[in-house]
């Protein structure tokens, strides 16, 4: 049976948007001082243009968006964002409480609204948290590939086999409707199972209702 | 009661003069203003009805004195010197001008005058004429004036503070929270270099942090310095102030009005020579502080659109402040009303921060004005005199 080698270890860094260069900087140097691989920009539009097209969908870690700045404002940036189909978490900071713009955020898919000024501990466990959310989504995304690497690489007849396999259809049965032998199909199945990289048809199921 | 004129024409006892004398005599008895008579020594000749019931001393007790008694000092220290000066070059800072002085009653009550000074000619000697008006009335009016407007002001600042607490707010929490994550950054070093060792540049790194904590703590105080002396109850006063540290200090204030983050502004300043401009540093913080909100007012569905604020000089003498929107603008029909006080298109608005600002800007001597932005929009624009801020050369 063929195992994938392990994935490379993802490399995660926060973004921080922010216009007060003070701000920016402190938290810059915060999440250092534990050890967080962070970078800067002073307004959306630098990040934006920093990441242009695809790569910005291939970034790993989370964003921390200030909602009010001059130009683009945070809560137009994660707009531009979603469009984008950037799967970066967001953490929007705020200096004020601002109620139905945090409502507002959270409902566009904000994992949290954090108000000014905030516990240190309260932040860094907020990007801790999207820090994971972030890997569970990139490892979802990258099993996702691998699944439909696997699925592409069986032949037609594998696949209709397959399908009538999950459906719960009797080999027997299926060889019936495909006007082949019983051998033919059990030699198909057990190519199913190995492209698969499966064990069990349990194991099969499972991976076919992965979407 | 003698009069100079009568000596003068001793000799002639026709009925034609002794009517003229009794004319004369009722005129200044009858003038409502005070009317002196000194000779050339400043020794008091005359002193009518209206200048005895104005300084409360009968003629008895005045006339044969000299005129320092009825001057406080400085004056009367300087009157001799004045006259002296008078009599050798005949060049008077008085003579045929109105001018405002003080004086000073039997009582001591010292009260602001107004006098004119004329010189009477062919007499047979020197003598001067003063015309005297007690105007404390005008003086009290115009400093009450000055005193209500600065009450008005005082209070629509407070009234724009207390809606501005949202805002003061973030502008004060913006360097609290750096510092507190500054400092949090600075424990955390601390801790971790427990396990190593500590190097120079971990040294250093600390070190330029609690610095930046240390600013930031600054920038808060000054944010509270700043609001403290906006809000403050204090009396109108003038210094000379450099126009363009006062326009960005202006700008830092109005960041209270938290739109402004959104906003951004743009500056474009008059760089050489740099304005200087003997003003009341608050209340033009103030006007400035009023349009900025008007421009943002104007501006609310524009939500991207920047403030511009420029400054030039349009004279040797004058300098204009622009600041200008691309907003929705004044209508025709509005324009009349734009400086009213009350007038107000705005749900919430008051309507007095525009005549507030041109009674401001009016008071230093300058002009307070609207016109139509370029495209869309609008430009408020005010002049004030101002001088050109000398380098100094010797340095
Ligand atoms: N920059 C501007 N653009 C358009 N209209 C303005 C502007 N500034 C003032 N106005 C008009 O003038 C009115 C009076 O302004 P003001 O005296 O500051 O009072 P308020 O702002 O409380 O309404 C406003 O309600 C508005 O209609
Ligand atoms: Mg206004």
């Amino acid at each position: 049976m063929k195992r994938n080698a392990t994935p490379p270890v993802l490399k995660q860094v926060v973004h921080i948007i922010d216009d007060d260069e003070a701000v920016l900087d402190s938290l810059s140097m915060l999440l250092d001082s534990v050890g967080i691989k962070n970078a800067i920009y002073s307004n959306a539009q630098t990040f934006l243009d920093t990441h242009q097209g695809e790569s910005i969908r291939a970034l790993a870690g989370c964003i921390v968006l200030d909602v009010r700045m001059p130009g683009m404002s945070g809560m137009e940036c994660q707009q531009q964002l979603e469009q984008l189909k950037c799967s970066l978490p967001v953490i929007f900071i705020t200096g004020h409480g601002d109620v139905p713009m945090a409502v507002e955020a959270m409902k566009k898919g904000a994992i949290e609204f954090i108000q000014k000024p905030f516990r240190e501990q309260e932040l860094l466990d907020c990007i801790q948290h999207a820090l994971e959310l972030n890997k569970a989504e990139h490892e979802r995304a990258s099993r996702l590939l691998d699944i439909d690497k696997r699925r592409k690489s069986l032949t037609k007849r594998e696949k209709e086999v397959m399908q009538r396999v999950i459906a719960g259809q009797a080999n027997k049965v299926i060889a019936c409707d495909l006007n082949l032998s019983q051998r033919t199909i059990e030699i198909h199945r057990s190519n199913v199972m190995d492209k698969m990289q499966v064990n069990s048809l349990a194991e099969l199921v499972t991976l076919a209702l992965i979407k | 009661m003698t009069f100079p004129i009568k000596k003068n024409l001793q000799a002639n006892h026709t009925q034609e003069i002794t009517d003229a004398n009794a004319q004369l005599k009722a005129l200044l008895n009858a003038a409502v203003d005070a009317i002196i008579i000194i000779d050339h020594l400043g020794c008091i000749e005359l002193f009518n009805a209206a200048a005895q019931k104005m300084f409360g001393y009968p003629s008895s007790e005045v006339v044969g004195n000299n005129i320092r008694m009825l001057m406080p000092e400085p004056y009367r220290r300087e009157h001799d010197k004045y006259l002296s000066n008078y009599m050798e070059t005949k060049n008077a800072k008085i003579i045929g001008t109105g001018r405002e002085v003080k004086a000073c009653k039997k009582n001591g009550e010292i009260f602001p005058i107004e006098l004119s000074v004329g010189e009477v000619l062919e007499s047979s000697h020197k003598q001067f004429v003063g015309i005297i008006r007690d105007i404390s009335e005008q003086v009290k009016a115009r400093s009450d004036a000055i005193a209500n407007r600065e009450r008005l002001a005082h209070v629509t600042r407070l009234s724009t503070m207390g809606e501005m607490a949202a805002g003061i707010a973030h502008e004060i929490n913006q360097p609290l929270s750096a510092i507190s994550s500054y400092a949090q950054a600075c424990k955390n070093m601390l801790e971790r270099s427990s396990n190593v060792p500590d190097t120079i540049a971990q040294q250093q790194k600390l070190s330029i942090t609690l610095e930046k904590i240390s600013s930031q703590a600054r920038r808060a105080g000054e944010v509270i310095r700043r609001l403290r002396g906006f809000v403050k109850k204090r009396t109108a006063e003038r210094e000379y102030v450099d126009l363009n540290v006062l326009i960005k200090d202006s700008i830092e204030l109005a960041k209270v009005d938290t739109r402004l983050l959104d906003h951004g502004i743009s500056l474009s300043l008059t760089a050489s020579p740099a304005p200087l401009l003997l003003i009341d540093e608050i209340q033009i913080q103030q006007v400035l502080f009023n349009l900025i909100r008007n421009a943002i007012d104007a501006m609310e569905d524009q939500p991207t659109d920047q403030v511009n604020i420029s400054s030039k000089w349009i004279d040797a003498q004058y300098i204009e402040v622009s600041v200008t929107d691309t907003g929705y603008g004044v209508s025709k029909e509005n324009l009349v009303h734009l400086f009213h006080p009350f007038f107000t298109t705005k749900e919430t608005g008051m309507g007095m921060g525009l005549p507030i600002c041109q009674s401001i800007i009016q008071s230093h001597g300058g002009e307070l004005r609207h016109r139509a932005g370029i495209d869309k929009g609008s430009v408020f624009s005010f002049t004030l005199p101002a001088k050109s801020i000398v380098k100094n050369k010797l340095g």
